[in-house]
Protein backbone atom coordinates (compact mmCIF):
# COMPACT_ATOMS: atom_id res chain seq x y z
CA UNK A 1 0.00 0.00 0.00
CA UNK A 2 1.51 3.29 -1.06
CA UNK A 3 0.57 6.72 0.15
CA UNK A 4 -0.02 8.01 -3.33
CA UNK A 5 -3.63 6.87 -3.77
CA UNK A 6 -4.65 8.01 -0.35
CA UNK A 7 -6.61 11.22 -0.02
CA UNK A 8 -5.05 13.78 2.27
CA UNK A 9 -7.13 16.38 4.01
CA UNK A 10 -5.53 19.13 6.02
CA UNK A 11 -7.74 21.30 8.15
CA UNK A 12 -5.89 24.46 9.13
CA UNK A 13 -7.14 26.67 11.87
CA UNK A 14 -6.08 30.11 13.21
CA UNK A 15 -4.68 31.85 10.14
CA UNK A 16 -6.97 34.81 10.64
CA UNK A 17 -5.88 35.19 14.29
CA UNK A 18 -2.15 35.11 13.34
CA UNK A 19 -2.54 38.04 10.96
CA UNK A 20 -4.30 40.14 13.64
CA UNK A 21 -1.51 39.58 16.22
CA UNK A 22 1.38 40.74 13.98
CA UNK A 23 1.45 44.32 15.30
CA UNK A 24 1.42 43.47 19.06
CA UNK A 25 5.09 43.08 20.13
CA UNK A 26 5.62 40.63 23.03
CA UNK A 27 2.05 39.71 23.30
CA UNK A 28 1.30 36.03 23.01
CA UNK A 29 -1.51 34.91 20.86
CA UNK A 30 -3.92 32.24 21.85
CA UNK A 31 -2.73 28.74 21.00
CA UNK A 32 -4.49 27.41 17.96
CA UNK A 33 -5.31 23.89 16.90
CA UNK A 34 -4.11 22.26 13.73
CA UNK A 35 -6.18 19.20 12.96
CA UNK A 36 -4.86 16.75 10.41
CA UNK A 37 -7.14 14.12 8.97
CA UNK A 38 -5.81 11.66 6.38
CA UNK A 39 -8.41 9.42 4.82
CA UNK A 40 -7.14 6.20 3.29
CA UNK A 41 -9.66 4.40 1.10
CA UNK A 42 -10.35 0.78 1.92
CA UNK A 43 -9.22 -1.81 -0.56
CA UNK A 44 -10.88 -5.13 -1.36
CA UNK A 45 -10.02 -7.11 -4.44
CA UNK A 46 -10.55 -10.56 -5.94
CA UNK A 47 -8.44 -11.95 -8.75
CA UNK A 48 -8.61 -15.27 -10.51
CA UNK A 49 -4.96 -16.09 -10.99
CA UNK A 50 -5.56 -19.28 -12.97
CA UNK A 51 -8.44 -21.45 -14.07
CA UNK A 52 -10.65 -18.60 -15.19
CA UNK A 53 -11.81 -20.80 -18.05
CA UNK A 54 -13.17 -24.14 -16.95
CA UNK A 55 -14.11 -26.83 -19.44
CA UNK A 56 -15.39 -30.38 -19.44
CA UNK A 57 -14.79 -31.77 -22.91
CA UNK A 58 -17.13 -34.74 -22.61
CA UNK A 59 -20.02 -34.88 -20.15
CA UNK A 60 -21.33 -38.16 -18.82
CA UNK A 61 -25.02 -38.37 -18.05
CA UNK A 62 -26.23 -39.56 -14.66
CA UNK A 63 -22.79 -39.11 -13.12
CA UNK A 64 -20.59 -36.60 -11.36
CA UNK A 65 -18.47 -34.62 -13.82
CA UNK A 66 -15.54 -32.74 -12.35
CA UNK A 67 -13.87 -29.80 -13.98
CA UNK A 68 -10.28 -30.92 -14.43
CA UNK A 69 -8.41 -28.05 -12.78
CA UNK A 70 -9.16 -25.76 -9.85
CA UNK A 71 -9.87 -22.04 -9.97
CA UNK A 72 -7.04 -20.26 -8.16
CA UNK A 73 -8.43 -17.20 -6.38
CA UNK A 74 -6.44 -14.43 -4.72
CA UNK A 75 -8.27 -12.09 -2.34
CA UNK A 76 -6.54 -8.97 -1.03
CA UNK A 77 -7.66 -6.25 1.34
CA UNK A 78 -6.59 -3.14 3.25
CA UNK A 79 -9.22 -2.47 5.90
CA UNK A 80 -9.84 -0.77 9.21
CA UNK A 81 -10.23 -3.58 11.75
CA UNK A 82 -12.23 -1.28 13.99
CA UNK A 83 -14.91 -1.05 11.39
CA UNK A 84 -14.63 -4.39 9.62
CA UNK A 85 -15.28 -7.71 11.27
CA UNK A 86 -14.69 -10.01 8.32
CA UNK A 87 -14.16 -10.49 4.63
CA UNK A 88 -16.40 -12.99 2.87
CA UNK A 89 -15.84 -14.46 -0.56
CA UNK A 90 -19.01 -15.42 -2.41
CA UNK A 91 -19.49 -17.36 -5.63
CA UNK A 92 -22.79 -16.98 -7.42
CA UNK A 93 -24.68 -17.41 -10.65
CA UNK A 94 -26.78 -14.45 -11.79
CA UNK A 95 -29.63 -16.76 -12.85
CA UNK A 96 -29.56 -19.87 -10.64
CA UNK A 97 -32.01 -21.85 -12.77
CA UNK A 98 -29.73 -21.42 -15.76
CA UNK A 99 -26.25 -21.73 -14.36
CA UNK A 100 -25.17 -23.33 -17.60
CA UNK A 101 -27.26 -23.25 -20.72
CA UNK A 102 -27.05 -24.33 -24.32
CA UNK A 103 -28.10 -27.13 -26.64
CA UNK A 104 -31.67 -26.24 -25.83
CA UNK A 105 -31.41 -26.99 -22.14
CA UNK A 106 -30.18 -25.62 -18.82
CA UNK A 107 -28.28 -26.93 -15.83
CA UNK A 108 -29.35 -25.20 -12.59
CA UNK A 109 -26.92 -24.05 -9.95
CA UNK A 110 -28.22 -26.84 -7.71
CA UNK A 111 -26.29 -29.18 -10.01
CA UNK A 112 -23.09 -27.15 -9.80
CA UNK A 113 -21.02 -28.01 -6.76
CA UNK A 114 -18.05 -26.18 -5.37
CA UNK A 115 -15.58 -26.72 -2.62
CA UNK A 116 -12.76 -24.73 -1.11
CA UNK A 117 -10.71 -26.95 1.14
CA UNK A 118 -9.10 -23.88 2.69
CA UNK A 119 -12.46 -22.22 3.18
CA UNK A 120 -15.97 -23.06 4.34
CA UNK A 121 -17.31 -25.65 1.92
CA UNK A 122 -14.52 -28.16 2.46
CA UNK A 123 -16.75 -30.80 0.87
CA UNK A 124 -18.50 -30.30 -2.44
CA UNK A 125 -21.58 -28.18 -1.85
CA UNK A 126 -24.32 -27.11 -4.21
CA UNK A 127 -24.34 -23.45 -5.16
CA UNK A 128 -27.81 -22.91 -3.75
CA UNK A 129 -27.27 -20.58 -0.83
CA UNK A 130 -28.49 -17.02 -0.45
CA UNK A 131 -26.57 -13.76 -0.74
CA UNK A 132 -23.98 -12.71 1.83
CA UNK A 133 -24.29 -9.07 2.89
CA UNK A 134 -26.09 -8.34 -0.32
CA UNK A 135 -23.62 -10.13 -2.57
CA UNK A 136 -24.98 -13.06 -4.56
CA UNK A 137 -28.36 -14.29 -5.64
CA UNK A 138 -31.06 -16.15 -3.78
CA UNK A 139 -30.65 -19.87 -4.30
CA UNK A 140 -27.62 -19.39 -6.49
CA UNK A 141 -24.77 -18.52 -4.16
CA UNK A 142 -22.08 -20.22 -2.11
CA UNK A 143 -20.04 -18.60 0.65
CA UNK A 144 -16.49 -19.76 0.06
CA UNK A 145 -14.74 -18.33 3.09
CA UNK A 146 -15.10 -15.92 5.97
CA UNK A 147 -11.87 -14.24 7.01
CA UNK A 148 -11.87 -12.49 10.37
CA UNK A 149 -10.18 -9.09 10.23
CA UNK A 150 -8.07 -7.81 13.10
CA UNK A 151 -5.05 -5.62 13.64
CA UNK A 152 -2.68 -8.34 12.59
CA UNK A 153 -4.19 -8.92 9.17
CA UNK A 154 -5.84 -5.62 8.33
CA UNK A 155 -3.61 -5.41 5.29
CA UNK A 156 -3.27 -8.85 3.85
CA UNK A 157 -4.32 -11.37 1.22
CA UNK A 158 -5.03 -15.05 0.85
CA UNK A 159 -4.93 -17.57 -1.93
CA UNK A 160 -7.45 -20.36 -2.30
CA UNK A 161 -8.40 -23.01 -4.80
CA UNK A 162 -11.99 -23.50 -5.84
CA UNK A 163 -12.90 -26.92 -7.21
CA UNK A 164 -16.01 -27.24 -9.34
CA UNK A 165 -18.06 -30.15 -10.58
CA UNK A 166 -21.42 -30.93 -12.15
CA UNK A 167 -23.57 -33.52 -10.48
CA UNK A 168 -25.80 -34.99 -13.15
CA UNK A 169 -26.88 -37.94 -11.04
CA UNK A 170 -30.55 -38.46 -11.75
CA UNK A 171 -30.58 -35.51 -14.11
CA UNK A 172 -32.37 -35.97 -17.44
CA UNK A 173 -30.17 -37.08 -20.29
CA UNK A 174 -28.56 -34.03 -21.80
CA UNK A 175 -28.87 -33.36 -25.48
CA UNK A 176 -25.59 -33.36 -27.35
CA UNK A 177 -23.98 -29.99 -27.57
CA UNK A 178 -22.19 -27.38 -25.48
CA UNK A 179 -23.48 -25.64 -22.38
CA UNK A 180 -21.82 -22.59 -20.94
CA UNK A 181 -22.20 -20.23 -18.02
CA UNK A 182 -20.41 -17.69 -15.86
CA UNK A 183 -19.68 -18.03 -12.19
CA UNK A 184 -19.09 -14.71 -10.43
CA UNK A 185 -16.70 -14.36 -7.50
CA UNK A 186 -17.02 -11.33 -5.29
CA UNK A 187 -15.76 -10.36 -1.85
CA UNK A 188 -17.66 -8.30 0.68
CA UNK A 189 -16.84 -6.91 4.11
CA UNK A 190 -19.09 -7.15 7.12
CA UNK B 1 -15.65 33.29 16.63
CA UNK B 2 -12.68 31.01 17.20
CA UNK B 3 -14.69 28.54 19.15
CA UNK B 4 -17.37 28.41 16.50
CA UNK B 5 -14.83 27.93 13.69
CA UNK B 6 -12.93 25.34 15.67
CA UNK B 7 -16.07 23.43 16.45
CA UNK B 8 -17.29 23.44 12.87
CA UNK B 9 -13.97 22.28 11.50
CA UNK B 10 -13.57 19.67 14.18
CA UNK B 11 -17.01 18.37 13.37
CA UNK B 12 -16.15 18.32 9.69
CA UNK B 13 -13.02 16.33 10.40
CA UNK B 14 -14.94 13.84 12.51
CA UNK B 15 -17.62 13.52 9.86
CA UNK B 16 -15.07 12.79 7.17
CA UNK B 17 -13.29 10.25 9.30
CA UNK B 18 -16.60 8.68 10.22
CA UNK B 19 -17.75 8.33 6.64
CA UNK B 20 -14.52 6.61 5.70
CA UNK B 21 -14.92 4.08 8.47
CA UNK B 22 -18.56 3.39 7.74
CA UNK B 23 -17.73 2.60 4.14
CA UNK B 24 -15.74 -0.43 5.21
CA UNK B 25 -18.80 -2.46 6.23
CA UNK B 26 -20.48 -3.73 3.08
CA UNK B 27 -17.52 -2.84 0.94
CA UNK B 28 -17.51 -5.07 -2.13
CA UNK B 29 -14.78 -5.99 -4.53
CA UNK B 30 -15.13 -5.82 -8.24
CA UNK B 31 -16.53 -9.13 -9.46
CA UNK B 32 -14.20 -11.72 -10.95
CA UNK B 33 -15.63 -14.30 -13.29
CA UNK B 34 -15.06 -17.93 -14.16
CA UNK B 35 -16.21 -19.07 -17.57
CA UNK B 36 -17.61 -22.59 -17.47
CA UNK B 37 -18.16 -24.79 -20.50
CA UNK B 38 -19.33 -28.39 -20.62
CA UNK B 39 -19.82 -30.40 -23.76
CA UNK B 40 -22.02 -33.40 -24.25
CA UNK B 41 -20.64 -35.45 -27.11
CA UNK B 42 -22.90 -36.84 -29.79
CA UNK B 43 -23.78 -40.49 -29.32
CA UNK B 44 -25.13 -43.24 -31.53
CA UNK B 45 -25.51 -46.80 -30.38
CA UNK B 46 -27.09 -50.11 -31.36
CA UNK B 47 -28.01 -52.70 -28.78
CA UNK B 48 -29.48 -56.09 -29.65
CA UNK B 49 -31.39 -57.87 -26.90
CA UNK B 50 -29.58 -61.06 -27.76
CA UNK B 51 -26.22 -61.65 -29.32
CA UNK B 52 -27.35 -64.92 -30.81
CA UNK B 53 -30.04 -65.87 -33.29
CA UNK B 54 -30.59 -69.54 -34.00
CA UNK B 55 -32.23 -71.72 -36.60
CA UNK B 56 -32.75 -75.22 -35.24
CA UNK B 57 -33.16 -77.07 -38.52
CA UNK B 58 -32.43 -75.93 -42.06
CA UNK B 59 -34.90 -76.78 -44.77
CA UNK B 60 -33.35 -76.94 -48.21
CA UNK B 61 -35.01 -75.33 -51.21
CA UNK B 62 -37.19 -73.21 -48.97
CA UNK B 63 -37.54 -69.79 -47.41
CA UNK B 64 -38.93 -71.32 -44.24
CA UNK B 65 -35.63 -70.89 -42.46
CA UNK B 66 -36.24 -68.05 -40.03
CA UNK B 67 -33.87 -67.40 -37.17
CA UNK B 68 -35.16 -66.47 -33.75
CA UNK B 69 -35.99 -62.76 -33.81
CA UNK B 70 -33.80 -60.19 -32.15
CA UNK B 71 -34.93 -56.83 -30.89
CA UNK B 72 -32.50 -54.09 -31.78
CA UNK B 73 -32.56 -50.76 -29.96
CA UNK B 74 -30.97 -47.81 -31.72
CA UNK B 75 -30.24 -44.76 -29.59
CA UNK B 76 -29.02 -41.39 -30.80
CA UNK B 77 -28.18 -37.98 -29.37
CA UNK B 78 -27.02 -35.72 -32.16
CA UNK B 79 -26.31 -32.14 -33.04
CA UNK B 80 -26.51 -32.48 -36.80
CA UNK B 81 -27.53 -34.81 -39.61
CA UNK B 82 -30.72 -35.64 -41.45
CA UNK B 83 -31.09 -39.36 -40.88
CA UNK B 84 -30.09 -42.27 -38.69
CA UNK B 85 -29.50 -45.43 -40.67
CA UNK B 86 -29.19 -48.99 -39.43
CA UNK B 87 -27.10 -51.27 -41.59
CA UNK B 88 -26.65 -55.04 -41.35
CA UNK B 89 -23.62 -56.48 -43.07
CA UNK B 90 -21.44 -59.53 -43.41
CA UNK B 91 -17.70 -58.99 -43.48
CA UNK B 92 -17.21 -61.58 -46.24
CA UNK B 93 -20.36 -61.70 -48.35
CA UNK B 94 -19.40 -64.93 -50.09
CA UNK B 95 -19.11 -66.68 -46.74
CA UNK B 96 -21.91 -65.23 -44.65
CA UNK B 97 -22.38 -68.57 -42.89
CA UNK B 98 -19.89 -71.42 -42.96
CA UNK B 99 -20.04 -75.10 -42.28
CA UNK B 100 -16.43 -76.10 -42.69
CA UNK B 101 -15.74 -75.40 -46.32
CA UNK B 102 -19.36 -75.13 -47.28
CA UNK B 103 -20.71 -71.58 -47.33
CA UNK B 104 -23.97 -69.74 -47.60
CA UNK B 105 -23.43 -66.37 -49.26
CA UNK B 106 -25.05 -63.19 -47.97
CA UNK B 107 -27.24 -63.06 -51.04
CA UNK B 108 -29.14 -66.03 -49.58
CA UNK B 109 -29.50 -64.40 -46.19
CA UNK B 110 -32.43 -62.03 -45.94
CA UNK B 111 -33.48 -59.58 -43.28
CA UNK B 112 -36.24 -57.17 -42.37
CA UNK B 113 -37.33 -54.92 -39.54
CA UNK B 114 -40.94 -54.62 -38.60
CA UNK B 115 -43.41 -55.35 -41.36
CA UNK B 116 -40.98 -54.68 -44.18
CA UNK B 117 -40.44 -57.32 -46.82
CA UNK B 118 -37.43 -59.59 -46.53
CA UNK B 119 -34.50 -58.43 -48.60
CA UNK B 120 -31.10 -60.04 -49.17
CA UNK B 121 -27.86 -58.74 -47.67
CA UNK B 122 -26.37 -57.97 -51.05
CA UNK B 123 -26.41 -54.19 -51.17
CA UNK B 124 -23.55 -51.79 -50.85
CA UNK B 125 -22.41 -49.73 -47.89
CA UNK B 126 -24.45 -46.83 -46.49
CA UNK B 127 -22.55 -43.79 -45.36
CA UNK B 128 -19.36 -45.82 -45.36
CA UNK B 129 -20.87 -48.54 -43.20
CA UNK B 130 -21.02 -52.06 -44.61
CA UNK B 131 -19.33 -53.90 -47.43
CA UNK B 132 -20.04 -54.09 -51.11
CA UNK B 133 -22.63 -56.75 -51.96
CA UNK B 134 -22.87 -57.82 -48.35
CA UNK B 135 -25.02 -55.18 -46.73
CA UNK B 136 -28.67 -54.31 -46.13
CA UNK B 137 -30.08 -50.99 -45.05
CA UNK B 138 -32.57 -52.00 -42.38
CA UNK B 139 -34.07 -48.58 -41.72
CA UNK B 140 -33.50 -44.91 -42.35
CA UNK B 141 -34.97 -42.64 -39.69
CA UNK B 142 -35.22 -38.94 -40.48
CA UNK B 143 -33.93 -36.61 -37.74
CA UNK B 144 -33.78 -32.87 -37.24
CA UNK B 145 -34.34 -30.18 -34.66
CA UNK B 146 -36.52 -31.70 -31.98
CA UNK B 147 -35.64 -35.25 -32.91
CA UNK B 148 -31.88 -35.12 -32.55
CA UNK B 149 -32.31 -37.05 -29.34
CA UNK B 150 -34.25 -40.29 -29.64
CA UNK B 151 -34.33 -44.03 -29.89
CA UNK B 152 -36.26 -46.80 -31.49
CA UNK B 153 -36.62 -50.54 -30.98
CA UNK B 154 -37.11 -52.85 -33.92
CA UNK B 155 -37.57 -56.52 -34.28
CA UNK B 156 -35.02 -57.89 -36.69
CA UNK B 157 -35.98 -61.03 -38.54
CA UNK B 158 -33.36 -62.93 -40.46
CA UNK B 159 -33.94 -65.93 -42.68
CA UNK B 160 -32.13 -68.11 -45.19
CA UNK B 161 -33.61 -68.17 -48.65
CA UNK B 162 -32.46 -71.57 -49.82
CA UNK B 163 -34.74 -71.77 -52.79
CA UNK B 164 -32.81 -73.83 -55.33
CA UNK B 165 -30.11 -74.60 -52.80
CA UNK B 166 -29.09 -77.82 -51.05
CA UNK B 167 -26.94 -77.57 -47.97
CA UNK B 168 -24.52 -79.95 -46.32
CA UNK B 169 -25.53 -81.41 -42.97
CA UNK B 170 -23.93 -79.69 -40.06
CA UNK B 171 -23.88 -76.37 -38.25
CA UNK B 172 -23.61 -73.19 -40.26
CA UNK B 173 -22.39 -70.24 -38.27
CA UNK B 174 -21.72 -66.64 -39.14
CA UNK B 175 -21.67 -63.12 -37.81
CA UNK B 176 -24.03 -60.39 -38.86
CA UNK B 177 -22.82 -56.91 -37.99
CA UNK B 178 -25.33 -54.26 -37.03
CA UNK B 179 -24.15 -50.67 -37.20
CA UNK B 180 -25.86 -47.31 -37.29
CA UNK B 181 -24.64 -44.26 -39.15
CA UNK B 182 -25.83 -40.67 -39.37
CA UNK B 183 -26.13 -38.99 -42.70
Amino acid sequence: MTLAPRALLLVLLGTTAARGAAGQVGQLGQAQILSLVAVGPSVLGVTVTSGAVQSIPSLTDNAVNSFPSPVAVSTNWNLNPGQTASVDLVAYFPVPSQALSGAGTQIPSARVLGRMTTGLPVAYTAITQGPVAGVGTAGGSLRLFTQTINGANKVSSRNDNLDLRLDLTGFPTLPAGTLSGTLTLQAVTQ
Amino acid sequence: MHLITRGMLGGLAMALAGSAAQAQAGLTSSPATVSMTATKASTLSVSPTSATATLASITDNSVANVFTPVTVTTDWNLTAGTSVNLVGWFATPAQALANGTDFIPSSKVEGRVGAAAFAPFNSGATGGVGVASGSLLLFSQGVGAGTYQGNRADQLDVRLNLTGTTTVAGNYTGTLNLQAVVQ
